[in-house]
């Protein structure tokens, strides 16, 4: 027995690869989106992970520093570098800002570390690490910096000595890196015009800007610009250490808090990306619908189209079960048509898409079964439309 | 025999589908967590090592003065402005003497009225002098009367009282001459004083400079040890620069600098650090050291930033890696390297750096040995790598 | 089942709706067609012919009477036989007004479509084909795609895939009706030619007056009820 299928298939090729290509899209679609959701999840992962600590501490009843905005004193780090437990302690501070290159404005997070501590970034792409104490940075490519380039943040200009790669916010923001002070100086000093006119409000405070008493308007002035805070402390918990007992010294302080590697991804996981979760899962749900509804319609149609063919198969002795047969074929040939299209476009929209898209293999398997599933389900319209042909109305007219 | 039309539609779409396959397949080892991470290796090798310490620093006047007076008062006049070049001596500011002249003349007069006094006091000392000479002839002479008997007892006891009293008259006379004498004193030290004080209200350039501040005009009131003016030794300029406490191993005095003046572009001038401070920044962790220009350049501003490099020795023929090969694993620092195509993380002791990213290594390779310098991802035991040629960062 | 036999119909009624509304559209028909014959069915429309033919065709079920074809009770106020579709399939040949051709096969599978879905291998089934398009001097159109085909080659195309499966009675309806009178006597030639050859049973439903003449045999059928006739039986040239 031939495959009446694929002889259809065969003969009106351009039809199944043209409904294939669009279905196909659509399916890229569906899969990108999936994609840009397990993107996210797997920003927050990596920003955790490259942090390379174990140990987050940020000011107390925060969900900082990622989530919500924490500011500690930079000397807490010693305190915490003296317990038991801690192999490193350093302060890092993050600040979403915009850095300028030549006309451009690119957003980025900037991040302030300590060279060899947790918080620099882990590898390299290019280029070298720091050299110098000062006005160096390290980008992440999706800034589009190259080495060399020299960038404005704030008050000053650095030089990008370094890139790297996958360093993004959790909210898919490219990471630049500067020296801690630098990062302190960026993130709390003022502009120029704003720095000169504290000068004159607090020149003008004569309880401050006194005769008698010299250089204290100078001292106050001194100690308005300098900025000694910074946004969370990592730690790299020693070898035969639970991160979770090194969480509990900390917390026992009661002006920090602690948070364990799990903590933070649940934070971010849970809190920082519900809604786009959400969201991206409601679209999942009605591109699926969709999907189906598209791939009965289609089938439908093409099963409508060879009515007079169905009735006379029937009628010289067709058995039903071989025309439902040639129609759910039809449908699951579609379906693999579309999904190797879909997964084939999807991996090509992924580059060009502004965040990160991961395809796991996982999804894409679940995707085809579902795709397979879906274009079974959505035949039966079709295979319910011929079993109900009658053969008689192949005689006559 | 002509082709079927059915074979060669079968031909082409079997073609197709194969492509659109292989394409599939491509695209499923060559991206996401199947496709092996891109790196790329260096080997290690000797090579000199030029290392230098970086600072920040700011533009400060070696030595710099605070013109103002001593006691409270109000200025007169101020004759010099910002920028202008003084000598040591020349008259840069007058305060309002106000009563200090009249104060001067009262103590002038009181002085020389002093000097009368004392005038006075000699005379009546020389007078009690005279009499006395005649109070003690008179005695002697009575004595030898007595002694005849030409006079009586009594009368001798009086010359010889008058002799006593003029001997206390002399007495108190001298010590009225010494009092008057003092007093003198005194007053001609007040007068030196307030002449003194006069003097300052005449504000003197101390040395030669250049005027950098003029910070009360006349008519204002300033109390004592307010600045009216602020002068510097401009050659006397020179740079306090801050390190990374834990970037400035090496720094002492004499290493050679190059400086980099944020008003003059990129240009480097020379210099040299000329004072370590034994007193660090323990808040921000920084050391400072003062650098000197060794030619100080024109127009330069106190309180300009400079970019300060200063060279240490170079260290030759060490192994060197590229400080991006350096990863942490763990709480170790070191590198990963490749064996056979294998990957092994190597701990590794590092040394002095180099501007350019080499740094020197004291322990943990050997020489010769791959290591992997740039990845697209962090590379654990086991990672699945594919040694490239660059992973597309370009330099300028 | 024997061949010689031809279909025989007895007293076949059929009757639409229930009743004040009914329709009797078959009354009474009796009607026998021996092997090798070729039969004209003519009536006007309406007349109960397509109805009649539906019934042999085993796709509607009369409401009464008798059907015997080659010696099998396949009616009998009743259907006798389990499965209709395999007796369509295996003893009953269509041809219909319109070829019919499946449009994605090519002449041969169009044809070895029959043996294939009655269970014979696809080689069998394409060697059947091939003979039959070879008597039907379709052998150098035997791989042409159906959109290739002519009118006429389409319609020998069907008659060829009608005779497939060897039925004892093949059920023609108006085979001729778009076809000048050149090539309807064509068709008739074929058609007796083929019924010779195979010792088929054909009954051709026409009201098309260029073949008529050509039937020896004609039943007339008027208001459901049938009436046979002789016909001219004119030699087809």
């Amino acid at each position: 027995m031939i495959s009446l299928s694929g002889r259809d298939f065969l003969h009106s090729w351009s039809k199944f690869a043209f409904t294939g290509i669009g279905l196909g899209l659509l399916i890229g679609v569906t899969l990108s989106m999936a994609g840009i959701y397990r993107g996210m999840v797997d920003d927050a992962k990596v920003l955790l992970n490259n942090s390379g600590a174990d140990l987050w501490v940020v000011q107390k009843d925060t969900l900082g520093p990622y989530a919500e905005s924490s500011s500690i004193h930079d000397d807490v780090y010693r305190s915490v570098l003296g317990m038991p437990g801690v192999a490193m302690a350093a302060n890092v501070t993050y600040l979403t800002m915009q850095v300028r290159k030549g006309n451009t404005d690119v957003r980025s997070m900037v991040v302030g570390f300590e060279p060899g501590q947790p918080g620099e970034p882990r590898y390299l792409m290019a280029g070298r690490r720091f050299t110098h104490s000062h006005y160096e940075a390290v980008a992440d490519v999706k800034t589009g910096f190259n080495v060399g380039d020299h960038i404005r943040i704030r008050r000053h200009e650095y030089t990008v000595v370094g890139l790297t790669r996958r360093m993004v916010s959790s909210g898919g923001d490219p990471m630049v890196f500067i020296p801690l002070k630098d990062a302190q100086e960026a993130q709390f000093l003022k502009d120029n015009d704003a720095i000169v006119n504290e000068r004159v409000r607090t020149a003008g405070n004569p309880a401050i800007n006194r005769p008698g008493v010299p250089g204290l308007l100078d001292a106050i002035n001194a100690s308005q610009a300098g900025n000694h805070n910074v946004n969370a402390v990592l730690v790299k918990v020693a070898e035969g250490h639970f991160p979770e007992t090194v969480a509990q010294d900390i917390l026992a302080w009661r002006h920090l808090q602690a948070y364990t590697r799990a903590q933070m991804e649940e934070i971010l996981v849970a809190k920082l990306i519900a809604i786009s979760a959400k969201q991206i899962g409601m679209f999942l749900v009605i591109l699926s619908f969709v999907t189906a509804a598209i791939v009965a319609f289609i089938i439908y149609t093409m099963t409508l189209g060879k009515i007079r063919e169905i009735a006379v198969l029937k009628l010289i002795g067709t058995p039903n079960r071989t025309i439902a047969g040639m129609i759910l074929q039809q449908a699951l040939g579609l379906g693999l048509i579309s999904f190797m299209v879909g997964k084939t476009v999807a991996t090509f929209l992924v580059p060009i898409y502004p965040r990160y898209v991961l395809l796991e293999p996982g999804d894409a398997i679940r995707g085809f079964v579902a795709v397979m599933v879906i274009c079974a389900i959505a035949s039966s319209l079709a295979i319910h439309a011929a079993l109900k042909v009658d053969p008689a109305t192949a005689i006559g007219g | 025999m002509k082709i079927p039309a059915t074979l060669s539609r079968k031909i082409l779409l079997a073609v197709l589908g194969i492509a659109l396959l292989a394409a599939f397949l491509w695209v499923a080892t060559h991206s996401g967590p199947l496709a092996p991470i891109k790196v790329t290796v260096t080997k290690v090798t000797k090579a000199e090592i030029n290392p230098a310490l970086f600072g920040i620093g700011t533009v400060e006047a070696r030595l710099d003065y605070l013109i103002g007076p001593t006691v409270a008062g109000r200025v007169r006049r101020v004759l010099v402005d910002v920028g202008d070049s003084v000598k040591t001596g020349q008259l840069l500011a007058e305060m309002d003497p106000v009563d200090l002249d009249e104060r001067v003349s009262s103590t002038v007069a009181a002085a020389s009225r002093a000097r009368s006094l004392v005038a006075t006091a000699e005379a009546q000392v020389q007078e009690v002098k005279s009499r006395r000479e005649l109070a003690v002839i008179e005695a002697r002479r009575y004595v030898q009367l007595e002694k005849q008997e030409f006079v009586s007892k009594s009368e001798l006891d009086t010359k010889l009282q008058e002799q006593k009293a003029t001997e206390a008259q002399l007495a108190a006379a001298e010590a009225s001459l010494s009092a008057a004498r003092k007093d003198q004193s005194r007053l001609e030290a007040d007068r030196e004083g307030l002449k003194q004080q006069r003097a300052y209200v005449r504000l003197i350039a101390p040395t030669d400079g250049v005027i950098t501040a003029r910070d009360a005009e006349p008519g204002s009131t300033v109390i004592a040890g307010q600045s009216v003016l602020k002068l510097i030794e401009p050659s006397s300029l020179w740079i306090n620069v801050r390190f990374d406490q834990a970037r400035s191993t090496g720094l002492r005095t004499g290493l050679s600098a190059e400086i980099e003046l944020r008003s003059l572009g990129r240009t480097r001038l020379a210099g040299k650090v000329v004072r370590m401070e034994l007193l660090s920044d323990s808040v921000t962790e920084e050391r400072m050291a003062h650098v000197a220009f060794d030619q100080l350049p024109e127009g330069v501003a106190i309180g300009e930033m400079a970019d300060v490099k200063v060279g240490l020795p170079a260290i030759h023929d060490v192994l060197v890696i590229p400080n991006a090969s350096l990863k942490l694993h763990g709480t170790q620092e070191g590198v990963w390297l490749r064996d056979d195509g294998h990957l092994r993380f190597a701990p590794v002791k590092t040394g002095s750096e180099s501007p350019d990213g080499r740094i020197e290594v004291l322990e943990g390779l050997h020489g010769g040995e791959e290591v992997v310098v740039y990845s697209e991802q962090e590379i654990k035991e086991g990672s699945h790598i594919e040694v490239v040629a660059s992973l597309g960062g370009k330099a300028k | 089942m024997d061949p010689s036999i031809g279909i025989q119909i007895e007293g076949l009624s059929k009757r639409y709706g229930k009743g004040l509304a009914a329709v009797d559209a078959l009354k009474e028909v009796n009607m026998s067609v021996a092997p090798g014959e070729v039969v004209g069915l003519i009536g006007p429309s309406g007349s109960g012919k397509t109805t009649l033919l539906k019934c042999l065709g085993a796709v509607v079920e009369p409401t009464r009477g008798r059907m015997t074809l080659g010696g099998e009770v396949i009616y009998d106020n009743g259907w006798k036989i389990s499965d209709l579709r395999v007796l369509r399939r295996d003893r009953i040949g269509f041809i219909f007004q319109a070829p019919y051709l499946i449009p994605f096969l090519d002449a041969t599978d169009n044809v070895a479509l029959l043996p294939m879905l009655a269970g014979k291998s696809n080689a069998e089934s394409r060697t059947r084909a091939l003979e039959l398009l070879q008597a039907l001097d379709l052998t150098h159109r035997a791989h042409a795609e159906t959109s290739e085909l002519s009118g006429g080659e389409q319609q020998r195309v069907s008659i060829a895939r009608a005779l497939a499966n060897r039925p004892p009675v093949i059920l023609a309806d108006e085979p001729t009706a778009p076809l000048d009178s050149e090539r309807a006597l064509g068709v008739m030639r074929i058609l007796n030619q083929m019924a010779n050859q195979y010792q088929t049973a054909i009954i051709v439903v026409t009201h098309d007056e260029k073949i008529i003449p050509t039937f020896k045999r004609i039943y007339q059928i008027r208001d459901g009820r049938t009436h046979e006739e002789a016909g001219e039986g004119r030699e087809i040239v």
